[in-house]
């Protein structure tokens, strides 16, 4: 009827416009999940087997990752900015899906892999990654058990020294600068990796990090495993 | 009433002089340190720095009440996915500009603190700035809401 009224010339591109959304709407099928802020792997990935340690769990290894979805977030407790910011983040998120009673994703396991044991014992550790959300857990182990797991999944890091502001390198042999042993900073990716329950890295959220933009990934990409 | 108004104004301008000199060389909005785990070997202290004078200003060093190892003026900056932190010499605010030190840009390094501050504790800082000039002040102990603004934005989008 409207159609009438508007005229004959716009009866056609309205029945066009009808019949391609109406194509599209085939095509598409069941609405695939929108992912925002993850990387997905085209294929997920198996990592390097690791045998790191917890203070209660005693060891934690590729079979504690599996059965259920584990975030990885790599840092050390003297870190000055990033990794308070992206535990805090990481509080937010579980938060948010504990107040969502259910109708997001599957909490996931936030696991906080320190790559400075020399510093960080696996008391510290807990008590640091616990306090941001007791469901945490912070691991670490053998700085060479690290460096493997860091190389198979894609984690930066790199130990840097400083005096009165400068960058001091150390010598071809790596050896520290004196007085500066205990006081280095690590610069280190701001990536959280999410393994699946089968233990296979899956996603790779890239920072900036948003609580809520995590859940609704989180909640899509475990979605889009189960169907 | 035309000499009243001017005379007004006079004594308007007067004030307002007296009161930026008497406020030092940078204003110090909303300082607070973040709330960290009971152990944490590193507190952040984050603020908004505004410079309204004709030159320009420079926070040196900082000092505060707490027993710490030392205080360190920092900045983290991502590099190919990579979060770098450096420490600085200064933190330059700009002649009639604002610097913020917040989570992931500037800031100051409380490292080594004897006892971490609960939340709604309230820190002494003092910073000393490249003219020589000091300027104390409270920051309070609170979380961290950079997300929480990045939550708030992204919400009025949906």
């Amino acid at each position: 009827m409207s159609i009438k009224l508007s005229g004959n010339k716009l009866a056609l591109p309205l029945l066009l416009l009808g019949l391609a959304c109406l194509t599209a709407a085939c095509e598409r099928g069941p609405r695939a999940p929108q992912i925002e802020s993850a990387f997905m792997l085209p294929e997920a990935a198996t990592i390097a087997d690791f045998n790191l340690s917890h203070l209660e769990r005693g060891s934690y290894d590729i079979e504690d990752a599996r059965g259920q979805w584990s975030l990885l977030f790599f840092g050390y407790t003297h870190c000055p900015d990033v990794c308070p910011t992206e535990l805090f983040m990481l509080a937010e998120m579980m938060r948010g899906i504990e107040n969502g009673a259910g109708a997001g994703p599957e909490p996931p396991q936030v696991v906080f892999v320190s790559v400075d044991p020399e510093r960080d014992s696996l008391q510290h550790l807990q008590q640091y990654a616990g306090f941001y959300h007791p469901s945490f857990i912070g691991v670490t182990g053998e700085q060479s058990t690290i460096d493997r797991l860091c190389e198979s999944i894609g984690v930066f890091y790199e130990r840097v020294y400083y005096r009165n502001g400068k960058q001091v390198i150390p010598d071809a042999s790596g050896t520290v600068p004196a007085g500066l042993e205990d006081s280095y900073l690590i610069n280190h990716s701001a990536s959280i990796f999410l393994l699946n329950p089968t233990g296979k890295l899956h996603a790779i959220f890239t920072a900036p990090h948003d609580p809520n933009t995590m859940i609704r990934d989180l909640a899509a990409i475990q979605a889009g495993w189960r169907s | 009433m035309k000499l009243n108004i001017s005379r007004a104004l006079g004594t308007v301008l007067l004030l307002s002089c007296a009161a930026s000199a008497a406020a030092g060389g940078l204003k110090v909005i909303d300082p607070w340190v973040r709330s960290a785990p009971p152990n944490a070997p590193a507190l952040g202290v984050f603020m908004t720095l505004e410079n309204h004078s004709a030159a320009d200003r420079a926070v040196v060093a900082a000092r505060s009440s707490m027993t710490v190892d030392r205080v360190e003026l920092h900045r983290t900056m991502m590099a190919g996915g990579v979060m770098k932190m450096m420490p600085q010499n200064a933190i330059p605010v700009a002649s009639r500009s604002a610097t913020v030190l917040k989570p992931g840009s500037w800031h100051i390094m409380l490292i080594g603190p004897d006892k971490v501050p609960a939340m709604g504790d309230k820190v002494r800082l003092t910073l000393v700035l490249d003219d020589g000039t000091e300027q104390s002040f409270e920051a309070i102990v609170r979380h961290g809401e950079m997300n929480m603004k990045t939550q708030d934005h992204q919400m009025k989008h949906e």
